[in-house]
């Protein structure tokens, strides 16, 4: 149901468990982690906000200010007309902080730093602040859906205004009391494993992780493109994986794509034996010839990990080229890559479709 | 984009009435909900007097027959209330409301319970029925709680962008109908008080334990409150197909950041004008065509400085009725935008203007001051409702009769 207007993707910033943040190299130097729990790779922080502001902020305010700040400069922007974010738990270890204040001062007594640097907004209004952009401001808060919301709604706004450059932002850090109250559900696996054998483990449970990721989102192509946002959809719930199925079917003939098309397809599987059924069973069905690419073992699973498969597809069309640490088929990889398809997959709930292509006008500059 | 927006349905619940009807006539009465919180456990109970909506959770849980032990919080349970006043003045069907979206905002979401369970959660050596709260530290869980209870499958969406969430949730849910992704939206906000969030306004010294005193020169601060409303938005060609008579229409919006300070406003109300202006240029009408104002108003020093010069600003020397309803209500929040909304809405139906309690004292800032008496046999058509919010959130919604 897109309109006339294309979505471009001019810019990104990213800083995610592996080296990502400095848009140079792709995927070249790995992370591993062995005790469930991926932490951010950070970049120096002063090359992004000044020092005076950086003492005043929390880890996970610097990590989303910074990637906010990585992709403004990769798009060549310096005020957006527009900030959109998106979090599943928010900035949880502020929250927490709040609270034991209140429990181990009864009440009394209080300082409202934690309390303030807890609010979902906290980041779209502080990004706001530093690019002095008064134009439209939302924040998504809605778990597995929180980063589709925002990603449509950016889309909308550029139906609107074709040339106005829209900031979309994820982010969720890996909190520990997030980790201990959503072992309860068996959200993370019992046994701890080597990261990078996800796939291979074979249990119940996936592992945590975290990021943040902006991109900057426009109706005009320019020289820093990395591809186009064609269409994305979300299905809540399907029961079984025929609804799957069926959602992606409309989805993909909506967007006149046929399956022979997708050059390869990314998977938000998350190693969980328990939740991986119906995305396992769409990769050996309706997806079974088209290449596979897998992402979570090296960002972990949290609400927005979507926005890292984003990265993911906007970086394989922008080099043409996919890294073997996340190439997870037997099947040949086609000379040009030209379209890929995200399924990705929160908890067998919240389920997303993103449709990418390569950006066909104008041609990338020679880097 | 050119289809129009109709709003078909509404409800409300706050600590002024369990619905629609209460709240209109608490309105008119100068019935406020201001005083002991007896509900909350908190030791503020005396020292904060705020506005409770004073139902158990076992009453709320009752009235929208939701079974005991399914994780339904406090924030959730309000919601659901309002929702079902919604959904049966709207007088969806059960396919209409499959196909329907629910945007749906939140501060804090399920806080109350997870402050409460805590340490419970915390220890994973504990069971008991305290584990059906174990994810209300994400402020999603609410809205997935209340699409699975109702059978929305759609579209559904979170929103937090603090005191102006459930104003934004309406802006979004017009721009999904507007650009054809959705034909009806349900869309307001929930908010429960809890520790967490009276403590955290009470550290940020913007509280007055008195009652609060929106645009007087001597307003202290905010009372908190709690409550939910939901609108429920159809496109013009789903109205036109079922030959519905629609209640109001949402002529226009406007969403601004301020971009002045992490939990302050502009002097100048630079957020406050943009998103007023925004909402008249949707709506294609003139600041002369806006017959009423239902101000954020929270009584904070800052905010009705802000609000007060940006609405001079923008209206000149004929600035239309305006007034704030935070003295019935309190802050409601996330709730906020879409209560004040449902009282825009009423204001228009019954022609009515509602009276700004406790204003005596004019700002020596500003020239304007608001409607303190009720005011009946208005003539209103355009109805502006303001929700500013932390993080330089300004948000305006336009409001239209039909």
């Amino acid at each position: 149901m897109t309109g006339k207007v294309q979505h471009f993707i001019n810019g990104i910033g990213i800083i995610s468990p592996q080296k990502n943040f400095d848009n140079q190299q792709f995927l070249t130097e790995i992370s591993s982690y062995h005790d469930n729990v991926l932490n951010c790779v950070t970049p120096d922080f002063k090359n992004y906000i000044n020092p005076i502001q950086l003492r005043r902020l929390s880890r996970m305010l610097r990590v989303g200010l910074s990637a906010a700040i990585i992709c403004m400069r990769d798009a060549r922007v310096t005020t957006p007309e527009g900030i959109i974010t998106a979090t599943g738990y928010g900035f949880l270890e502020e929250t927490e902080k709040f609270l034991r204040e209140v429990f181990d001062r009864q009440e009394k007594q209080l300082t409202p730093t934690f309390f303030m640097q807890g609010t979902y907004n906290a980041l779209a209004g502080l990004v706001a602040l530093s690019t002095k952009c008064m134009g439209y401001n939302n924040t998504y808060v809605s778990k597995g859906f929180a980063f589709e919301n925002a990603m449509q709604d950016a889309m909308m706004q550029v139906e609107n205004n074709a040339t106005a450059n829209y900031l979309v932002g994820a982010f969720d850090e890996a909190a520990s009391v997030q980790y201990i109250i959503n072992s309860r559900e068996h959200h993370y696996k019992r046994e701890h494993i080597n990261s990078l054998s996800l796939f291979e483990s074979n249990t119940p449970g996936s592992i945590q992780g975290e990021g943040a990721a902006f991109f900057c989102i426009s109706g005009t192509p320019s020289d820093t493109t990395w591809c186009v946002l064609k269409d994305l959809r979300i299905t809540y719930k399907p029961e079984n994986a025929e609804t799957l199925i069926k959602s992606l079917t409309e989805f993909l003939s909506d967007n006149k794509t046929s399956f022979d098309e997708i050059d390869a397809w990314i998977s938000g599987i998350a190693g969980d034996t328990e939740r991986d059924v119906l995305i396992t069973t769409l990769g050996k069905s309706l997806l079974n010839k088209t290449p596979q690419i897998r992402f979570k073992h090296l960002c972990g699973e949290y609400c927005t990990a979507a926005s890292f498969a984003l990265w993911l597809g906007a970086s394989v069309l922008k080099h043409q080229y996919i890294p073997e640490i996340v190439y997870a088929s037997a099947l040949k990889i086609p000379q040009e890559l030209n379209t890929i398809l995200i399924v990705n997959q929160y908890m067998n709930r919240n389920y997303s479709f993103y449709l990418l292509q390569k950006n066909q006008v104008p041609r990338y500059p020679a880097t | 984009m050119s289809e129009r927006v109709f709003i078909t349905g509404y409800g409300i619940i706050t600590s002024i009435g369990k619905n629609a009807e209460e709240n209109f006539h608490s309105l008119t009465q100068r019935r406020s909900g201001f005083g002991e919180v007896i509900i909350l456990e908190t030791i503020h109970q005396k020292t904060l007097p705020s506005c409770e909506v004073k139902l158990h959770d076992e009453e709320l849980r009752e009235a929208t027959k939701v079974k005991t032990g399914i994780g339904f919080t406090r924030t959730t349970l309000l919601g659901l209330y309002a929702l079902q006043e919604a959904l049966a003045s709207a007088q969806l069907s059960a396919t209409e409301i499959e196909a329907a979206g629910l945007l749906s905002a939140t501060t804090t979401g399920g806080i109350r319970e997870f402050e409460k369970y805590f340490f419970n959660l915390l220890d994973l050596r504990q069971e008991g029925d305290f584990v059906q709260f174990a994810d209300t530290a994400n402020p999603g869980e609410h809205c997935e709680h209340l699409a699975d209870h109702l059978g929305i499958k759609k579209y559904i969406a979170t929103i937090s962008t603090a005191c102006s969430s459930s104003a934004n949730a309406i802006i979004q849910g017009a721009q999904l109908i507007k650009s054809g992704k959705l034909d009806c939206a349900i869309c307001g906000g929930t908010e429960a008080l809890s520790k967490f969030t009276i403590n955290g306004f009470n550290a940020l010294m913007i509280i007055d334990p008195g009652h609060c005193r929106p645009f007087d020169a001597s307003r202290n601060g905010l009372n908190l409150g709690e409550g939910a409303a939901y609108v429920v938005l159809e496109s013009e060609a789903a109205v036109i197909r079922k030959g519905k008579t629609p209640l109001a229409e949402l002529k226009g919006y406007g969403n601004a950041n301020d971009a002045f300070h992490q939990t302050a406003s502009s002097p100048e109300g630079f957020g406050a004008l943009s998103a007023m202006n925004a909402a008249l240029k949707t709506g294609g009408i003139s600041p002369a065509d806006v017959d009423y104002i239902n101000a954020h108003g929270t009584a904070t020093e800052n905010n009705d400085l802000s609000e007060g010069v940006g609405i001079q600003k923008l209206f000149g020397d004929t600035v239309p009725y305006f007034s704030s309803t935070k003295p019935y209500t309190g802050h409601t929040l996330a709730a906020a935008g879409s209560i004040e909304a449902v009282y825009g809405m009423m204001a228009i139906r019954h022609q009515m203007v509602w009276p700004n309690l406790n204003f005596v004292q004019q700002m020596p800032e500003l020239s304007i001051r608001p409607i303190t008496e009720l005011i009946q046999q208005a003539t209103l058509k355009n109805v502006l409702s303001n929700s500013f919010g932390f993080g330089g959130n300004t948000s305006s919604l336009l409001i239209g009769s039909i």
